[in-house]
């Protein structure tokens, strides 16, 4: 899910880079620093729309480094657990398969996919149902529900399934029409 | 096959401030929740609508909702709390648990789709300096909001899911409506299960809701 968010960070800067465009080279170090990074309570920073405010800067002493205050908005993307996503899946193998949504990780079990669904393996492993109607393979859209979430210092990983009523293929790229 | 279409949901816009320690990024890290839910093995069927697919008979909605004993846990993400131990509740009791900070403003995936936009024109700009480099991230949610926006606009979105909040339904349920688009009023009530302790005061608002969301959907 998105958010838009307001946070506040300590930037540092050297005191080479002061001067009239100070304030530029300040936002220039906190999108470099801060987009694309992924925290555990707020998840993806996934992009600055704003800078509110920027406070007086501070002499660290013995460096002669300065620390400003930074206020920003910005746009961030976290899974939460019992929430419903589309996925796409990225691989299938026996112990279940992989799917992303936006930078996301979700994997799903085995024992989380339908009992009527068996593995497949070959040239594109996939999921299929006792007749062939629906299939599970990379590229497949699926409709989940987080059910876990772990967060480290790069990114967050969840642990889906589609057991439940109303999740399951959305979109099967290797369908006939 | 058509998809199932994906709801927007609208959110409450306030915005106070979040004050990160000044490391450089958070070290946040928490264990697994991961919540085996007991097997669901009446509701394998699940696609009520044509176009979701998944193995096995079409589902009739479960009515023992309280027999599907989805343990959602309480514990709250973000917070390192993988170690709690929390009672089982029914669907019913609760209620879409999002740990996020407070005044942080929800958006649908319609709404960041449209705000990603405009970041991404000017990061087409931008992008022609070698030194500027576009994160992989921003990438992957812009296209995920784009491939998840199935309305025409925003503002159309926040307005057909009005009557939602007249009901009391809270932000994070009519997000979670509006992102996932469903398609008939049980779908709704299997999705978002915290709404079944309300069905009676809210199953008339979802149903205006869900036709005026199908009224506004964009063609694919």
């Amino acid at each position: 899910m998105f958010f838009h968010i307001v946070l506040e960070r300590n930037m540092q800067l050297h005191p080479r880079h002061f001067g009239p465009h100070l304030r530029d080279k300040l936002v220039s170090k906190l999108i470099k620093d801060v987009e694309g990074t992924c925290s555990g309570r707020h998840g993806f920073v996934v992009a600055i729309t704003g800078v509110e405010d920027i406070g007086k800067g501070l002499i660290r002493e013995g460096t002669g480094y300065v620390t400003f205050p930074v206020k920003y908005q910005c746009v961030v993307f976290r899974p939460f657990k019992g929430e419903i996503l589309e996925a796409v899946v990225t691989m299938v193998n026996k112990m279940g398969f992989f799917a992303e949504a936006g930078p996301v990780q979700i994997f799903v079990s085995n024992h989380l996919i339908p009992d009527d669904m068996e593995f497949q393996s070959g040239d594109v492993p996939n999921y299929t149902t006792s007749d062939g109607s629906v299939k599970i393979q990379k590229e497949s859209e699926v409709r989940l529900k987080i059910i876990g979430t772990r967060v480290d210092a790069t990114e967050i990983f969840c642990i889906g399934t589609i057991k439940d009523d109303f999740l399951g293929v959305i979109n099967d790229p290797g369908a006939a029409v | 096959m058509d998809r199932v279409p994906n709801g927007r949901h609208k959110v409450s816009a306030n915005r106070p401030v979040v004050v990160l320690s000044d490391t450089d990024s958070d070290s946040d890290s928490e264990g697994f929740v991961e919540e085996l839910t007991p097997v669901h093995s009446k509701s394998n069927g699940k696609a009520s609508s044509a176009s979701l697919k998944t193995g096995g008979k079409a589902s009739s909605f479960s009515k023992g909702e309280a027999s599907n004993g989805k343990a959602y846990s309480s514990v709250k993400g973000g917070k390192g709390s993988s170690s709690h131990a929390v009672p089982t509740r029914s669907d019913a009791e609760l209620k879409l648990e999002l740990d996020i900070p407070p005044n942080s403003r929800m958006l649908m995936n319609c709404e960041a789709a449209e705000l990603l936009q405009e970041i991404h024109e000017h990061m087409a700009i931008l992008s022609e300096d070698p030194k500027i480099k576009i994160p992989e991230s921003f990438d992957k949610a812009f296209q995920y909001a784009k491939d998840g926006n199935h309305f025409t606009t925003a503002s159309s979105v926040k307005q057909a899911l009005e009557p939602l909040k007249k009901c009391g339904v809270s932000d994070g349920e009519i997000c979670m409506i509006a992102n996932v688009g469903p398609e008939t009023v049980e779908e709704v009530y299997a999705l978002v299960p915290s709404l079944k302790a309300n069905r009676s005061a809210t199953e008339g608002s979802v149903t205006e809701v869900l036709a005026a969301l199908a009224n506004i959907k964009a063609a694919k």
